[in-house]
């Protein structure tokens, strides 16, 4: 999670400010570090790639990522090969448009499996990250400006949650719902539904957001510009909302990054562990889990997801640094783990 | 019970604690300490055994699972048991706790037994004849998933289940003599097979009606628990006072302690094995196809495969949709392809589609519906069972697939919901722990429509695999027909074959053989093979002295440390 502070020093070198915006400031700084945007276009092509799933197992491997073909017998050079053989040994990779990557023990195709559990994992980590920024700024902001009781009462819930490791909190809500599902009020989530573990980790993570933001909100309501609200007559909402969070919106962007990283390989283990995405749905914590029996075998089961998943969270997570380091050259916000 | 058990290796435990008191040797002559009192014996040591799934209990009135009975037959030894030897000799029938077989009235109704005399549980306390009515009713009040074995046989038993009675009134027992009688409502020629089951061994008669997994009651056997911790390890230490009760043929055990480890990664568990980290590969697990020529190879000289009396299936509820269709069922039938389900378990299933499994009186083997299981490439015609559904109208009704966790189980079930996709209906996977699978598809509130079961022997009997597809395995919770079969022309069936006694099965392989035919056809379950074992040891263990009983499998009181 951390890079050398490139950018930070070539501020303290030379301003090229300009009296430029903080928004162009950031993306000037950004722009001048190189392993960072290089990382961000790694992890945009591992995004568009996983979008296009679809499009490759319909007109490339011409297989579905749930479809079993475990009794086929393909060609590959001339040569007539099980993609399962009689012991349950999967071919490897083929290097070929079908089972680029290998099949798994139920003859899937490892590629197709790859690119649609990218996009389940992906979309978990966003909507898990959606969930934890939403619900850590406004906490984060009405324990930070309301301070007294308001604050005690959120700070203590979230040390609550806070007192509880992450991935075994993750693990018992998520092996406590995938089953039945959650209800609340009328609203009903399956218990096979990714829905699931996007609000486990949504959920175990808002601490670890909404400390920090809250401890930026108790500066910022200290600065002028609140004063100055509060003799115009703005009332609390407006001010919270109007004058504190745009304030804050470079915190949160970092945050936001950072955090994406963390949901994704939180989603990975949950459901390496049984606790996350239902098989058969592919997510590269399930692929990883699917392979691990296999792994001496057949290490491509676990080779395959386990170096995209690595490659994905690295990306994001230099881009996020890379960013923190764009909009906070002082290094002022960290993440605390 | 099996189905559990295979999956299960249920038969593990029971045969391990029956082996426990068989210790001795083969089991051949009576034994005095925990071996066979040969100079050769080496008694003693602490025996590792890893199983990829915990037991369901080890209470052994609600322990319906082949992990929980290898357990509970080393601690709980029956009125009768099974001798403790392999293949088709360990099918037999000895006398356990009671002195010896049982008498039969001449309308073969009433069993008569005699309870040994001296006998003690582990704790000390003395045995009465009126603890094995306390077992049965105990097994009623609790809901075994095999009650109905006692229910429907036993006079007063469905009675007492349904609260109408406050006892058993066609069991009668004499503390002071020990004397048993048994009064069944229709002759069931299976019935001796019931008295050995781990369910009917006494117990002391205040043990409380309530499952006590984690506390299970004191036993007679070879072994006793020590620490348990649930759903993740639990202990056998040797019973000081079980090898002074002398009991004819079965061991008293060798090694004075047997740690038994859940580790749910097969292939960390052959790998243990292979490396001689533990002693016993759980026959109820499948070696991995990753470990399995390292296996083959290095480890020849301890492991090889068992067939087992034991039939795999999916099961499809025939009182709800769309299962309640035969055209679907059929069609489920005909797409299945029996050749890629054995691949999936690394070539250890043997592709079949009759229920009643090899070696059980009336299986035939060959083909069901005009298409062979074997052939290869498979006769699976999924373009066809397509049609059918269609044709049914029920194209895009939505089914559920339970699937326990473990390998290859899940994967089979994996298979089998894309199977269903490819057919038509909307299809999805419920995969819940291995633990609580079977009382969990087993609770009918949950109405599951389709998934994994499997059926190993309890005993060598067709009705005993028939249990599943009769009217009277249907149970509110701990349900064994899990397909609800409730077929008329099954029950006028079992009517006229159940009571043949088990001397006499040969003369009625014909009508077993018809029957599974007729389930064949009805498509009431979707067999797909039927299972070898592994036996494998690690080179601490003297193989050739293990038992590997065909209904406990590994015998724990047979094995003895080098």
């Amino acid at each position: 999670m951390t890079t050398p502070d490139v950018v930070g020093s070539a501020e303290k070198s030379a301003d090229p400010t300009g009296g430029a915006g903080p928004l162009r400031l950031a993306l000037r700084r950004l722009k001048r570090n190189r392993i960072a945007l290089v990382f961000g276009v790694v992890f945009v092509l591992i995004v568009i790639a996983c979008l296009l799933a679809p499009v490759y197992a319909a007109d490339i491997a011409h297989t579905g990522p749930n479809t079993n073909h475990i009794s086929e017998v393909i060609t590959i050079n001339g040569k007539a090969t099980n993609v399962v053989s009689l012991t349950d040994l999967p071919i490897g990779p083929t290097w070929h448009s079908k089972f680029l990557l290998g099949a798994d023990t139920n003859g899937r195709d490892v590629a197709v499996r790859l690119l649609y559990g990218g996009r389940t994992s992906l979309e978990i980590g966003l909507i898990a990250t959606l969930i934890t920024m939403i619900g850590a700024s406004l906490l984060g902001i009405l324990a930070g400006f309301f301070r007294g009781w308001t604050d005690t009462v959120i700070s203590r819930i979230l040390d609550l949650i806070w007192a509880y490791p992450a991935l075994l909190l993750g693990v018992a809500l998520g092996v406590s719902l995938a089953v039945g599902g959650l209800s609340i009020g009328p609203v009903h989530i399956a218990g096979g539904s990714n829905l699931i573990p996007a609000l486990v980790i949504g959920v175990v993570y808002i601490p670890y957001v909404a400390r920090p933001v809250r401890g930026e909100v108790l500066s910022l309501r200290e600065r002028e510009f609140v004063d100055a609200a509060r003799i115009l007559g703005y009332g609390r909402l407006r001010i919270m909302f109007s004058e504190i969070l745009p304030n804050l919106s470079s915190t949160l962007l970092v945050f936001f990054a950072l955090q994406l990283a963390q949901s994704i390989v939180l989603e990975a283990a949950l459901s390496f562990l049984g606790a996350g995405v239902q098989a058969p749905n592919a997510s590269w914590g399930t692929m990883l889990a699917d392979g691990v029996q296999d792994v001496t075998a057949s290490p491509h089961l676990t080779l395959v997801p386990g170096i995209t998943l690595v490659l994905a969270v690295l990306a994001v997570n230099i881009f996020g640094d890379g960013l923190r380091q764009a909009f906070d050259p002082r290094a002022r916000v960290r993440v605390e783990r | 019970m099996r189905q559990r058990r295979t999956a299960l290796g249920l038969g593990f435990l029971a045969l391990a604690l029956g082996l426990a008191a068989c210790t001795g040797s083969s089991g051949s002559s009576s034994s005095s300490t925990g071996s066979t009192g040969s100079s050769t014996d080496k008694p003693g040591g602490t025996l590792q055994v890893v199983q990829g799934t915990a037991p369901d209990s080890l209470d052994p009135q609600f322990s319906y699972t082949t992990q929980g009975a290898e357990a509970d037959d080393m601690v709980y030894t029956p009125l009768l048991q099974y001798a403790v030897k392999s293949g088709t000799a360990g099918t037999q029938l000895i006398p356990g706790l009671a002195d010896a077989l049982p008498t039969v009235s001449s309308d073969q109704k009433t069993y008569t037994l005699t309870l040994r005399s001296g006998l003690k549980y582990s704790d000390g306390t003395a045995v009465k004849a009126s603890d094995f009515t306390h077992a049965i009713e105990r097994a009623c009040k609790i809901s075994w998933g095999g009650k109905s074995f006692y229910t429907n046989y036993i006079a007063g038993a469905a009675a007492y289940d349904s609260g109408k009675a406050s006892s058993i009134s066609g069991i009668k027992t004499n503390d002071s003599t020990g004397q048993i009688t048994i009064t069944l409502t229709q002759p069931y020629g299976a019935f001796p097979n019931l008295l050995a089951f781990p369910s009917s061994a006494p117990i002391p008669s205040s043990t409380p009606m309530k499952v006590l997994s984690n506390n299970p009651p004191v036993g007679v056997g070879p072994y006793k628990f020590g620490t348990i911790v649930p759903n993740a390890s639990y202990e056998l230490v040797k019973n000081p006072l079980f090898a002074g009760f002398k009991i004819p043929n079965i061991p008293t055990g060798y090694v004075d302690k047997v740690e038994v480890t859940k580790n749910t990664n097969t292939n960390t568990e052959a790998q243990m094995v292979l490396n001689n980290q533990a002693d016993i590969f759980d026959p109820g697990d499948t070696v991995p196809a990753s470990v399995l020529n390292a296996v083959q190879t290095q480890a020849k000289d301890r492991y090889q495969t068992v067939p087992l009396a034991s039939t795999y299936y999916f099961f499809l509820n025939t009182q709800v949709a769309p299962f309640n269709n035969l055209q679907a069922r059929q069609a489920v039938n005909l797409a299945t392809d029996r050749t890629a389900l054995a691949r999936l378990s690394s070539g250890s299933l043997a592709p079949g589609c009759h229920f009643l499994p090899p070696t059980i009186v009336g299986h035939q083997g060959g083909s069901c519906n005009g298409a062979d299981p074997n052939a290869v490439p498979s006769s699976a015609d999924v373009a066809k069972a397509k049609q059918m559904i269609k044709a049914a109208g029920l194209a895009g009704t939505k089914v559920t697939v339970w699937s326990e966790t473990r390998s290859p189980r899940q994967e089979f079930c994996a298979y089998f919901n894309d199977l269903l996709n490819q057919l038509g209906f909307k299809s999805s996977l419920k995969v819940i722990q291995d633990t609580v699978y079977f009382q969990t598809i087993g609770n009918q509130s949950l109405e599951p429509q389709a998934g994994f079961a499997d059926w190993s022997q309890d005993f060598p009997n067709p009705s005993d695999f028939y249990l599943l597809l009769s009217k009277a395995g249907i149970q509110k919770v701990n349900n064994e027909n899990f397909g609800n079969v409730d077929d008329p022309k099954i029950e006028s069936q079992l009517a006229k074959l159940l009571p043949v006694p088990a001397t006499k099965l040969s003369t009625v392989a014909s009508g077993w053989a018809a029957l599974d035919t007729y389930v064949a056809d009805q498509g009431y379950v979707d067999v797909y093979g039927y299972q070898t074992a592994p036996k494998f040891m690690s080179n601490r263990v003297d193989f050739t002295k293990a038992v590997f009983s065909p209904v406990y499998y590994i015998e724990y009181s047979t094995v003895e440390l080098k």
